[in-house]
């Protein structure tokens, strides 16, 4: 990118890309005394071009590089793309894979926000500690998912037509452990971090993004729902099994740094109750419809939501009849949240030391970004 | 909705048509572009913008970029399309209408080589600043002997 010119009095700092907590981007920092008078992000050290790679794989093959776009949360990336395929394809999954498909995206929505959860705390410079707790919490849901699909990152799991296998016997007992360890683990750390005075003072009232502001500037996600906004696709839109699954979508109103936490935080205990749920009631059936290993969509345009930890998955696929989709648009979340952290300067008074806790409130993903 | 927009503005409007439930699609006239974004902001509450993108089709010779909008009281997604030559697409710029079209443009342009007239910050997103290899998501873009 080429910098744009700055007055005298101002400094600018360069943050990144190789800082640890600035993540693959580099972001300038125009900065008056100890106050963020702008702020500038260099987006495109990530930047494979899947949209381009896209193009030129079958629909089954496109599967692999679309997951590359977040690997902490992949199952939810995948999905959007799955639907978007089984569209164009005018196929019905069974109900079963349906309701796998909810407990994998969940699961992948706590391990993310888990992720992001220890990264503000640990951003705020008191409690590294934190971060090496959610990560070990991490293993329990990774060790579940290496057990369903064999992998621990990247499943490709979820599949036009299903998902690739039935549950494993013990599976849905396994689940309930887990959810009922992780519960313990949530009260300890609202306890610990979230009622704590110091976490407080670097968190509330940081970095406010009033609601009229959230919807202007496109937020989306926690970023969007911790203004006060109640748009989730999983409720306006059901997809896989959402429409038969009790949840809330958690806002809350402030719309600082605390605020965003809160929701992924609440966010968490939702998504532990999907999945007990599904654990619980899951009906019966095959997992998936077979479908041919080249298949040929027929033209015209498919467009897809999914909610995914960050926000809102659009994938729009054009077909004209080949084996190859003429042109995959992605919208990503992380993207329309960065503009968001771009603008945030503009509307509050930032310091210098609030940006890490800033830039990890609003959670963007860069590989999702740049794609 | 599709009905009243036809009905209120044909001369703007080229094709306006529901795809599926909650997919509406909308061809502007490329003239008329802003003036329909503006109604469509301040008439019909679509103030939530998703993102830009662009569909090229050497063939017809035509470039076809797309808004996404959403309102947040109705929640289905709209697409405002606008039909552009090749050789020249040139369309003024959203960012008037809907601030955060900001980076989706900037993509579009670096992706696509389309122009947006009074764009804030005409640089490119993700490629690097002295790249000249083309505008990759162009068909004909082979990606081959690219020097940065």
């Amino acid at each position: 990118m080429s910098e744009p010119q700055i007055e005298p009095e101002i400094m600018r700092i360069s943050w990144g890309p190789q800082h640890p907590m600035s993540g693959q981007t580099r972001i300038l920092i125009d900065v008056d005394g100890e106050v963020v008078h702008r702020l500038i992000a260099d987006l495109g050290f990530t930047h494979r071009g899947i949209e381009k790679i896209l193009e030129n794989r079958t629909l089954l093959q496109g599967l692999i590089p679309i997951e590359r776009m977040a690997m902490v949360d992949t199952a939810n990336i995948g999905l959007g793309y799955v639907l978007a395929v089984e569209e164009a394809l005018g196929i019905e999954p069974p109900e079963r894979a349906n309701w796998i498909r909810s407990m994998i995206c969940e699961i992948c929505r706590i391990n993310s926000h888990l992720y992001a959860f220890g990264l503000q705390v640990e951003s705020t410079g008191y409690f590294p500690a934190v971060f090496l707790w959610t990560t070990v919490d991490r293993e329990v849901l990774l060790d579940l998912m290496e057990r369903l699909t064999g992998a621990r990152w990247s499943y490709n799991f979820i599949i036009p037509g299903g998902v690739m296998n039935d549950l494993p016997e013990g599976f849905q007992d396994k689940v309930r452990e887990a959810v009922n360890y992780l519960r313990g683990r949530f009260r300890q750390y609202w306890e610990a971090m979230v009622e704590n005075a110091v976490f407080e003072m670097r968190c509330v009232g940081v970095a406010v993004l009033r609601k009229e502001d959230a919807i202007r500037l496109g937020a989306t996600g926690p970023v969007l729902r911790g203004s006060g906004v109640d748009m989730d696709v999983r409720k306006d839109e059901p997809y896989a099994a959402y429409g038969d699954l009790d949840f809330k979508v958690i806002t809350e109103q402030d719309g600082d740094a605390m605020a965003r936490l809160k929701v992924r935080f609440h966010e968490i205990e939702q998504s532990l109750n999907i999945i007990e749920q599904v654990a619980n009631e899951i009906p019966g059936g095959p997992v998936r419809v077979k479908i041919p290993l080249f298949p040929r969509p027929k033209p015209g345009e498919f467009l897809s939501r999914v909610e995914t930890a960050r926000g809102e998955l659009g994938i729009h696929m054009f077909t004209d009849g080949g084996m190859n989709p003429y042109r995959v648009k992605i919208n990503s979340p992380s993207l329309r949240n960065m503009y968001v952290f771009e603008r945030l300067a503009e509307l509050n008074r930032i310091l210098v030391a609030d940006i890490p806790v800033v830039i990890n409130s609003i959670d963007p993903w860069y590989l999702d970004c740049d794609r | 909705m599709v009905e009243t927009l036809k009905e209120a503005h044909p001369e703007l409007v080229e094709d306006a048509r529901v795809l599926r439930p909650r997919r509406v699609s909308i061809l502007a006239k490329r003239e008329h572009l802003l003036r329909l974004a503006e109604i469509l902001r301040d008439e019909y509450g679509f103030i939530h913008p998703i993102s830009a993108g662009a569909v090229d089709y050497p063939k017809e010779g035509r470039i076809q970029v797309i808004y996404y909008l959403t309102n947040p009281s109705k929640r289905f997604i709209l697409t405002l399309r606008v039909n552009l030559p090749r050789d020249e697409p040139k369309i003024p710029s959203m960012t008037k209408v809907w601030d955060a079209m900001n980076f989706h443009e900037r993509e579009t342009m670096e992706m696509f080589g389309v122009v947006f007239e009074g764009h804030p910050n005409p640089v490119h997103l993700l490629l690097p600043p002295d790249w000249r290899g083309g505008y990759p998501l162009r068909k004909d873009f082979k990606g081959e002997g690219v020097k940065v």
